[in-house]
């Protein structure tokens, strides 16, 4: 989180003007998007508000695990945009038709190398509930660590 | 809805900045017009019920409301969602403010030039309490916290952000509140014609220019303890082409004359003061206002069940608005004779706004309550 300051904040930021806030870049309309961004900016602004951040379920995990998930939420709706642009844009310059992503049908090399990628793609994200089944057989996650311990011991 | 006013002091957005802001209005408008309601179904179907299982009774107020809803499952994954949301909506936003913040600096620099009005900071002004000690909405910062030199960032996140928060409801230029007391001026008093008007707690001075558009002639002024927000509401004047005054300054204490104004008004600030700060602005409004002068002050309203009360207090203890909390139960009338007000020269009224249920977050119905009062 980028410094706080107090009432007298804006005397001292005056008494010493940032060279970036004197940086003069080309004047963008406001209408039209800007470049993305290349590296980190001159100014940071903060991102996190000062005061209590309530706990609204009875594990704080649980929280975390809600921000996480909207935040994937957020950024997954991102990305489909950002693919829609690209699709409508690769149509207008006329280097695919959108129709053609529409009725696209993989060959069967295609076909297998998705099958493989997309069932990895579950198995990575199902490894949470796995790990819990494996606790019942002697070779994935266990409860306790005695073998382990018992390993390191003598 | 209108679209927002792309005027000069608003940031560009890359693809991608621009697809997050557009998910979180999305996801905003699907939790107040979809999930919101959903709370108060929980409570008739099961949790009052519960209640009364247990107590012989249904919940007396909005704390015992608090105590039940606070446990539900629902209740808590709406709750914690919203709250998400509007962390989400301040991050939307300050992403490409702050990627652009040095040209957005010298542009206000260069658009205050324009503007006719003043532009008066004092850097010695201390920073009430009730704004250093939480971040009002989660806006991190806050109204006054200045990042780099003559910072503008406050004011340029804040002004795309209510945007979103409210889904767009409040106007192409952010002005939905100042037209409503507007409107409430031209029905109850068409003939009051002020000259010399304030407006206090202006922020960005969203609500300062509808004023200053509707009496031309009239001299306008707007304060604010937040020098960035202040910075940014000059030079946003300037770029929509009006010339207003603004200052730094707390309400509770200006430096104008006794009398030096027909008209004195707020526009949803008074939650966001506190318990001594609120009588002492309201009698600041009345040592500026002239003999026959009237101050406007347009509140959001506070609910009417305890159910509701508990809901319109979902900002109060989510989302930074700690002042609100009392707001409940304080009689504004009664804070106005504090501030030397007579009780029989000061009304509250409700007022209607127009907006769909995916703009309105904690309830279905809506009514602004507005706070009149004479100086005879």
């Amino acid at each position: 989180m980028a410094a706080r300051k107090g009432k007298r904040s804006a005397a001292k930021a005056r008494a010493t003007p940032s060279r970036s806030a004197k940086a003069r870049t080309k004047k963008p309309r406001a209408s039209k998007r800007a470049a993305a961004p290349s590296s980190a900016p001159p100014v940071q602004v903060a991102r996190i508000a000062k005061g209590k951040k309530p706990l609204y379920f009875s594990d704080p995990a649980i929280d975390k695990l809600l921000w996480m998930t909207l935040t994937l939420m957020e950024e997954l709706s991102v990305t489909r945009d950002r693919l829609d642009a690209v699709e409508r844009l690769l149509d207008r310059k006329r280097v695919l038709r959108r129709a053609d992503v529409e009725g696209y049908v993989p060959d069967p090399k295609a076909q297998l190398e998705r099958n493989a990628r997309r069932g990895a793609y579950v198995d990575r994200m199902m490894r949470a509930a796995q790990a819990e089944i494996a606790e019942t057989t002697a070779s994935g996650n266990s409860k306790v660590d005695d073998e382990a311990l018992a390993a390191v011991s003598s | 809805m209108q679209d927002f006013k792309q005027h000069a002091m608003l940031p560009a957005t890359t693809h991608d900045e621009q697809a997050r802001q557009d998910f979180v209005g999305a996801f905003r408008g699907h939790l107040s017009g979809r999930l919101m309601p959903g709370t108060y179904q929980v409570f008739a179907s099961r949790v009052e019920p519960a209640f009364k299982a247990k107590h012989g009774r249904a919940p007396a107020d909005q704390e015992e409301v608090r105590k039940v809803m606070t446990q539900d499952s629902f209740y808590q994954f709406w709750s914690a969602m919203q709250r998400r949301s509007q962390e989400m909506l301040w991050e939307s936003v300050i992403d490409p403010t702050e990627r652009q913040l040095p040209e957005l600096i010298e542009r206000a620099r260069k658009l205050s030039r324009k503007n006719r009005g003043t532009l008066r900071l004092d850097p010695e002004l201390e920073i009430p309490r009730y704004h250093r000690a939480a971040d009002i909405h989660l806006q991190p910062g806050g109204y006054h916290t200045d990042f780099t030199a003559d910072d503008v960032a406050a004011g340029v996140v804040y002004d795309k952000g209510i945007n979103l928060y409210m889904g767009g409801a409040l106007g192409a230029e952010n002005d939905l509140t100042g037209n409503t007391l507007l409107a409430y001026l031209r029905e109850k008093h068409p003939d009051f014609k002020p000259k010399r008007i304030l407006d206090v707690g202006c922020a960005i001075g969203n609500s300062t220019l509808v004023w200053a558009r509707a009496f031309p002639k009239a001299k306008v002024h707007g304060i604010d303890v937040g020098a960035p927000v202040l910075r940014y509401a000059h030079a946003r004047a300037a770029a929509l082409g009006v010339d207003v005054d603004f200052s730094q300054q707390n309400g509770e204490h200006t430096d104008f004359p006794d009398g030096a104004f027909d008209l004195v008004l707020s526009h949803i600030t008074l939650h966001e003061t506190s318990r001594s700060a609120l009588p002492r602005i309201l009698g600041e409004c009345r040592r500026l206002l002239r003999p026959g002068g009237l101050m406007l002050h347009l509140e959001i309203p506070r609910g009417r069940t305890p159910m509701e009360k508990f809901m319109h207090n979902w900002e109060a203890y989510n989302n930074n608005e700690t002042f609100a909390r009392f707001m409940t139960d304080i009689d504004l009338v009664a804070e106005s004779v504090k501030g030397g007000f007579a009780a029989a020269d000061v009304q509250i009224d409700q007022f209607a706004p127009k907006l769909d249920v995916s703009q309105m977050n904690y309830t279905e119905h809506f009514f602004w309550k507005i706070l009149a009062g004479w100086k005879r």
